[in-house]
Order: C-alpha cells, then sequence, then structure tokens
C-alpha cells in the first residue's frame, strides 16, 4: 500500500532489502543501531521451542505445571533480536545483559474437547477417550536492547 | 474526470488511533471477579462441598484478594460453582462426584481462567496485533523488479 502514496526520489540505501552492509565492528555499535529503531523482534525459545515474537503477542504454550497466573516470566534464551535494517544473531543464544524480554503469564486454559475412538473391527474392542489439551497463555512485554555504557 | 494527485503522507484513520487490548503487557488484571458456591445443606452430594467450605475456601479467598467470593444456598439441588468474568461471561462447574481435592482443582481451574470461550488452541500458537518489524517486502521496491 506504501507505494500508493507518492515515492520519495532518492531511495536511502539502507532501506533497499537487498543491499546489505558490512556487520557493526562491536557489539556495542550493533545493540545501538538496533536500539536507534522504533521496532524490535525477537526469535526465543519458550518451553523447547523456538518462536518469532513481539511485543504485546499472546504466545500459547503447553501447560507449564510450576507457575501461577500473573506471574512474570523473562526469557532467557534469545536467538536472534532485528528491526527493519539489522539484526543480531547470537551463538547460540544472545548474553542476557544485553536484550530483556518478559513475558506475563495471563492464564491456564484448555483447548476444545477432542475425542479419540479407537476400534479393532470384529474383535469386540473399542475405546472414547475424551482429552482437554492444557495451555498456559503468554503476553509478550516490551523488548528492552540494553544499552551498555562501557 | 481530473486526474487527483494522491496525498503525500498516509492519511491518519481514526481506526488507527484506538487502543488494542494487551492484558499482561506492562499491567496484569487478573480476569476471574467473583465465585459463587451454591450448595444444599441436607443432601449428601454436597457434604464435600459443604467440606470445602468450611475447611479450605477461607485459605482461596486470601490467596486470591481480586476475587469475590459469594456462598448461597441451593435447598434440593446438586452443588455448583459459577465464575464470573471481566468479559461478561460466566463458567459453571457442577460438584456432585468430586471428592474435596477434586473441588479445590476445579476451584483453581475458574480462578485461572480468563473466561474467554474454550476454542481450539494447537495451531494458534503466537496471536499478534504488532505489525511486523521488518516491513512487508515489496516486489516494486527492490533493485531489480521482477520481470513477467
Amino acid at each position: 500500500m506504501a507505494f500508493l502514496f507518492r515515492p520519495l526520489r532518492q531511495v536511502a540505501g539502507r532501506a533497499l532489502h537487498t543491499q546489505t552492509t558490512s556487520p557493526a565492528s562491536t557489539p556495542a555499535t550493533a545493540l545501538s543501531l538496533i536500539r536507534s529503531q522504533p521496532s524490535h523482534y525477537v526469535v526465543a525459545s519458550v518451553a523447547g521451542r523456538k518462536y518469532t515474537l513481539a511485543p504485546r503477542d499472546l504466545l500459547t504454550v503447553p501447560r507449564l505445571k510450576d507457575v501461577n497466573v500473573g506471574d512474570v516470566l523473562s526469557l532467557s534464551e534469545i536467538h536472534e533480536v532485528g528491526s527493519r535494517e539489522f539484526t543480531i544473531r547470537g551463538n547460540p543464544i544472545i548474553p542476557p545483559e544485553n536484550v530483556k524480554v518478559q513475558a506475563t503469564v495471563v492464564e491456564h486454559t484448555k483447548g476444545r474437547m477432542e475425542v479419540i475412538f479407537k476400534k479393532k473391527r470384529r474383535k469386540g474392542y473399542q475405546r472414547t477417550i475424551k482429552h482437554k489439551q492444557t495451555y498456559t497463555r503468554l503476553r509478550i512485554g516490551p523488548i528492552d536492547v540494553v544499552e551498555s555504557h562501557s | 474526470m481530473p486526474f487527483r494527485l494522491p496525498p503525500p503522507t498516509r492519511p491518519l484513520l481514526r481506526a488507527q488511533l484506538r487502543s488494542r487490548p494487551a492484558n499482561g503487557h506492562v499491567a496484569f488484571i487478573p480476569q476471574c471477579r467473583k465465585l459463587v458456591f451454591e450448595f444444599c445443606n441436607r443432601w449428601p452430594s454436597s457434604a464435600n462441598t459443604r467440606t470445602f467450605l468450611t475447611n479450605h475456601l477461607e485459605e482461596f479467598a486470601r490467596a486470591n484478594p481480586h476475587v469475590e467470593i459469594v456462598v448461597k444456598q441451593r435447598t434440593q439441588k446438586e452443588p455448583i460453582v459459577r465464575g464470573f468474568y471481566l468479559n461478561d461471561r460466566d463458567k459453571v462447574i457442577a460438584l456432585n462426584g468430586f471428592e474435596v481435592t477434586g473441588i479445590a482443582k476445579k476451584v483453581q481451574l475458574l480462578l485461572d481462567s480468563s473466561g474467554a470461550k474454550i476454542k481450539p488452541l494447537k495451531r494458534r500458537t503466537v496471536e499478534s496485533t504488532t505489525e511486523a518489524a521488518r516491513g512487508i517486502w515489496s516486489g516494486l521496491h527492490v533493485e531489480e523488479p521482477f520481470k513477467i
């Protein structure tokens, strides 16, 4: 839809998706470049699975047993932080002192009722199992790219 | 019809300015507001409910100060617990047939829930209202536009 409005005569070099810039010299420079941009995303592992997360997302994971509704969890395995033009990829994770993301437990629910029907024909064996999978829903908080003063 | 230039900047539409709900993003508001226990004083099916109300209800009430707890008579009927939520929905659970620990689990289920209708959650991992940080790819804004 952006092309419907009058396009700018000069296209800034950075904005082209195909053009790559050289990687920043220090992690601090890289973090400050990312910090300078308005919106970020994060690729983090939660409960053993990787998700691409943004602030205000609602993440549904299998039920976390030792957590209460309203608790705030901080994501410890962040693999990637990015913004519109820059990305930092961790090896395998970005140290937690550089990027901080928190998630609040919003609810513990169950999914829809699933009916599992098993039958072996002509043997008189049939079983009906009713099952509701348990889930925990987490709300992702703001992504904090920490400014290092070194 | 004379050709009209498109506006130089994206017009700000009124719908963009409304806030998107995100409970838990910065502040978390517990969704359960009221629990109503209804039981019969005489029938044996309410016996476990009566034990629960005398022995365990107070600790649930102290642990969840945001919930209003009401205890009502429901003579000659099976015992139930109703949970009322901030989205104007309520959940009703029958408590006959449960032991005291089972009743405690059902009460905890009501307190943990958000009141939303139960829907299939297997495929809904990330529900997002944020626009993508990297933007959406446009075939017209590349160095070499695709030639059919």
